[in-house]
């Protein structure tokens, strides 16, 4: 993760001066999508560049630290070695960007982490994830316990009355949603978002990162969330430090587009690793 | 596993990020013209035409310079074969019943569906445009203006009882347009029950390949039929007795101006520039790129216009992912255009913009409103009220709100000022090929001998014409202008006969500087009149009639030394106020609103005033044609500058007398004198914003020739006689079409 960014005074004016043309931003949306697409082998490279952009995720209930080992295991080694080597990618040290688990789970995947030998960072939701509707006195210890645990990154959920009040918070990242709402991370909402990146950017010289997350499923879907970073913020933001996507199941879809590419068919379900 | 296909450099993209190239296959398209052995001929009555000894122009992927098909030249005879087969087509087409019609335009839809591959692909091999826009945008919207078409046909009989479809239609197209331009002005021509000869620039497949799919249809062949050569077949394909109207499209320039406030100035230019280095120039069939070319000649106009502006002092800024060789252009910001430098005024080619900044929108719109052009524009704002205020302020055809360039089958397109008055779409652009039920057909009867030079120059000059006898009071004297009567430039006048030969009375004599002298006035009396409420002019209208009926037993003495019998006089009077009245009412129910699928918000259809109307009267019925003319131009907020009967003006003085006393000064001027003067004045005038001349078949050419000046919309009579006593002739609903223009608002929505 970046340095910690130098933040700045808060300035409520700009936020209340932000003005939304919503039809105009459903256009852009669709454009992005329609216009950008990347084919061949131009694919096959984005596809793993999104692999290194990934916080691989898992959120259940029934989480144990068997399938957290499984998680983690996939993370270091998300797509088959032979298909790296087809691609020379194999000595990229291609993982993802993060395992992302909760609070309770941290141990578990620093010590799967640490196991197989790699520097991988744990994420951790915490702040009463999902609602974060918890006391702040919980919220803060559920954060050093997490840290203590291991976890490197923590996803806080905000207070969201604080927002629709009009009290924010600043961050290093933001993160579209929590992936359990029922609508997540969508491209209107999302180029609103990196606008306001960039004006931030723009005004004071700090970057904050990006995360969107739930929802996003297909390989196809990350390609387009690639482009619109790299659109509306450029080249720059596209790295780990400042982009994330949080995702479970995205992972397999492009290893299976990464199969097709290599070998022109499409990969049985028994074919390629589970997470 | 199997054989491994790995890509050799998936590692420096995996660094760089770079797109890549997204390639349209284009093989259908090849294989479509590999179908007619890569030589083009005409679609004409269903089957290709190819006939022998034409010569050939190359048909050029404008990319690579490569040969794609050589095209035939049509030569006149070959227009009058496709006329001749539109003429044919045209008899059981228009005897169809307008359901029948709409269910060939939705078979038409349908074939384009199926096809719709071959076309995009056609379309963009071959005018360089971005594949993904002719995809996504024009084939779509052409399935859905058929749709759309298909409805007005089905609902003619009801919805468009008492027009009729005018014929042939020809249609020219210029050298670089969007297949979808001719869909514009088809599907109205062919919903109606007309049918269309469009003559394209060489080198244009995309027609001859949307003919070929409405030809093999089967039924109706000859209703499309499309013939490819130079421009100078035009005035052989307008010429052509059969054709009834001839639509023609100007070349599309498509560069922008842009106007920025100065509070915002940096702003906006800092996410201009921003957005516009993320620009990827490519091939028009790269499904990833935003913008094509539109070949040599484009870039070549391109670059001259921006070394122009630099060496005018403007500053340019290029950006954006463009291959390097022509006939690539990059999108180009200038800015800094010294306002009075000839850049500033030209128009702006593609992928041109040229920012300046302003300081306040009456400023703005001051300037957006100071050009010949009139086609459309948008405003970003996020002050409603304000943004409604430019919206309804700027001189344009359409006009969108925080919004660009959207378009649909229901909201009419078109323009004012040197833009053109034709409209495409909506009920509007129905309108264009229909003409009221009964009007005689146009026949071609462009004299060769009209000499536009000369026509009207002289005024012949007036001596004393003997004693003023008669029952009537002396009849008023002078030219009604600026509300009031005044002596002529010339000093002199014209005798009036009544119809037993003696003198009824002496009319001044304008001139050239008189009708200036009107113009300036109805344009000082515009701004006031266009911003009254309809009920405010209906209330005029309804005192000038109730004036009439009192003046009743004056102007009928006056008919009745003209010939007509008094009690067809008084009737006369009567019915002219009641026309009064007839638009007075009307006048409140002008305009609509309109849904459109795939926005949010509606699209205001509003009718505007046309600004200063020039109204030529006929000789007959001296009264009742001036007052049928002059209140529906009044009704829709125009102000006016007449020329009445030139038989008995008398009558239109009468009136003048009443108005002077209750209309604002200005609004309705009365310029009496030689009519063919007086209308080769008016025709020159270039601020008059349109005319309508009911006069000689000679006058009306002189009419239409001098008016293409300025494109201003003009409504001749061709010396053909109107029953203006007959409601839909005197008071139809063709006058109030041809009173006002539209202009679409789109306010797209959103929180």
């Amino acid at each position: 993760m970046s340095a910690r960014s130098r933040g700045t005074e808060l300035d409520l004016s700009w936020i209340s001066k932000i003005q939304v043309n919503q039809p105009a931003v459903l256009r852009r949306a669709e454009q992005i999508q329609a216009r950008r697409t990347v084919k061949k082998e131009w694919q096959a490279a984005w596809l793993l560049k999104a692999v290194t952009f990934i916080d691989l995720t898992t959120l259940s209930g029934d989480d144990t630290p068997s399938n957290i080992q499984r998680l983690c295991y996939k993370a270091k080694y998300p797509i088959r070695e032979d298909l790296l080597k087809a691609l020379n990618m194999h000595d990229k040290d291609i993982t993802t960007a993060a395992v992302c688990v909760y609070p309770a789970r941290v141990c578990d995947a620093v010590k799967a982490l640490k196991a197989a030998g790699c520097s991988i960072p744990v994420a951790s939701v915490a702040t009463g994830f999902p609602a974060g509707q918890t006391h702040l006195k919980t919220r803060l210890e559920e954060i050093r316990l997490a840290v203590e645990d291991g976890a490197t990154e923590i996803d806080v959920v905000i207070n969201r009355s604080l927002v629709l009040t009009g009290q924010w918070e600043g961050s290093d990242f933001i993160k579209t949603s929590t992936g359990k709402e029922t609508v997540n991370a969508t491209f209107p909402v999302a180029i609103v978002m990196l606008r306001a990146i960039r004006d931030f950017f723009w005004k004071t010289g700090n970057k904050v990162g990006f995360k969107p997350a739930g929802g996003i499923r297909s390989a196809k879907d990350s390609l387009a969330w690639l482009s619109l970073v790299k659109e509306e913020l450029g080249d720059e933001w596209l790295k780990p430090e400042l982009f994330r996507i949080g995702a479970s199941t995205l992972l397999s879809d492009i290893e299976r587009q990464i199969y097709h590419h290599v070998t022109g068919r499409y990969a049985a379900y028994h074919d390629l690793p589970m997470s | 596993m199997a054989a491994t296909r790995a890509a050799p450099h998936a590692r420096e993209i995996f660094t760089s990020l770079e797109y890549g190239p997204v390639p349209e296959s284009h093989t259908c398209a090849l294989a479509w013209l590999d179908t007619q052995d890569w030589c083009l001929g005409h679609y004409v009555n269903g089957k290709w035409l190819k006939p022998e000894h034409r010569d050939s122009v190359p048909c050029q992927d404008p990319t690579t310079g490569e040969t794609l098909a050589s095209c035939l030249q049509a030569q006149a005879e070959d227009v009058a074969t496709a006329v001749e087969a539109a003429r044919t087509a045209f008899k059981s087409w228009s005897a169809q019943p307008g359901v029948a019609r709409g269910r060939h335009l939705t078979r038409l839809a349908k074939v384009i569906q199926k096809h719709q591959r071959l076309l995009w692909t056609l379309e963009s091999l071959v005018t360089g445009r971005v594949v993904r826009e002719v995809r996504d945008g024009d084939v779509q919207l052409a399935q859905q203006l058929l749709h759309y078409h298909a409805i007005q046909a089905s609902t003619q009989e009801e919805a468009l009882a008492g027009w009729e479809p005018m014929g042939v239609i020809g249609l020219i197209l210029p050298p670089t347009f969007s297949f979808l331009e001719m869909m514009w002005r088809i599907c109205p021509a062919l919903a109606v029950g007309s049918t269309v000869v469009a003559l394209v620039p060489p080198a244009s497949p995309t027609p001859l390949l949307l003919a070929q799919l409405a030809g093999e249809l089967g039924s109706f062949p000859g209703i499309l039929n499309v013939i490819s050569g130079p421009a100078s077949l035009g005035p052989v394909l307008a010429s052509q007795p059969a054709i009834q109207k001839v639509a023609f499209c100007g070349a599309l320039e498509g560069g922008l101006r842009l106007l920025i406030q100065e509070s915002v100035w940096d702003e906006v230019m800092r996410r201009l520039q921003e957005r516009m280095g993320r620009l990827r120039s490519g091939r028009g069939l790269d499904g990833a790129v935003d913008m094509g070319t539109r070949g040599a000649a484009a870039c070549d106009l391109a670059q001259r216009f921006v070394h122009e502006a630099q060496s005018q002092g403007a500053q340019v800024f290029q950006a954006g992912d463009v291959p390097p060789e022509r006939p690539f252009y990059p999108p180009t910001l200038v800015f800094n255009l010294p306002p009075a430098s000839p850049c500033a005024q030209a128009e702006v080619p593609w992928p041109v913009v040229v920012a300046s900044p302003f300081r306040t929108a009456k400023e703005a719109l001051a300037v957006a409103n100071g050009t010949p052009r009139g086609g459309s524009a948008s405003v970003w704002s996020e002050r409603l009220g304000q943004a409604l205020e430019l919206g309804y302020g700027l001189r344009m055809g359409t006009v969108w709100i925080n919004a660009h360039g959207l378009r649909d089958p229901s909201v009419p397109t078109g323009g004012c000022k040197e833009s053109g008055c034709s409209w495409h779409g909506g009920p509007d652009g129905l309108y264009e090929y229909l003409r009221p039920s009964g009007t005689p057909t146009q026949v071609s009867c462009l004299s060769k001998n009209m000499n536009y030079d000369t026509f009207g120059l002289t005024v012949p000059s007036t001596l004393p014409a003997g004693p003023e006898i008669g029952p009537s009071p002396a009849p008023p004297y002078g030219l009604f202008v600026g509300g009031r009567f005044q002596a002529p430039g010339a000093r002199s006048s014209r005798p009036i006969q009544d119809s037993s030969g003696n003198l009824h009375g002496y009319v001044a004599e304008g001139g050239a500087k008189d009708i200036r002298g009107a113009v300036e006035a109805a344009h000082q009396a515009a701004p006031g009149w266009a911003g009254q409420s309809p009920g405010a002019r209906a209330g005029l209208l309804w005192a000038l009639a109730a004036a009439l009926e009192r003046r009743k037993s004056t102007l009928a003495s006056r008919l009745e030394r003209q010939g007509v019998e008094l009690k067809a006089a008084e009737a006369e009077v009567e019915l002219s106020a009641r026309r009064l009245r007839a638009w007075g009412a009307r006048a409140q129910a002008q305009g609509h609103t309109l849904q459109v699928s795939g926005l949010r918000g509606p699209v205001l259809r509003l009718r505007e005033p046309l600004g200063v109307l020039a109204v030529v009267c006929p000789d007959e019925w001296p009264l009742l044609a001036f007052v049928s003319l002059l209140a529906p131009a009044l009704a829709c907020g125009n102000t006016v500058v007449m020329v009445p009967s030139a038989a008995c003006p008398l009558l239109a003085l009468e009136v003048c007398q009443d108005i002077a006393t209750l209309f604002p000064a200005g609004l309705a001027n009365v310029v009496t004198g030689d009519q063919d003067h007086l209308t080769r004045c008016l025709a020159l005038h270039q601020d008059v914003q349109a005319l309508w001349y009911f006069g000689s078949a000679q006058g009306s050419q002189f009419v239409e020739w001098a008016s293409a000046g300025n494109l201003k919309p003009v409504w001749v009579s061709r010396g053909c006689p109107r029953a203006w006593d007959q409601e839909a002739e005197g008071a139809g609903p063709e006058l109030g079409l041809r009173a006002a223009r539209t202009k679409a608002l789109w306010l797209p929505m959103g929180d």
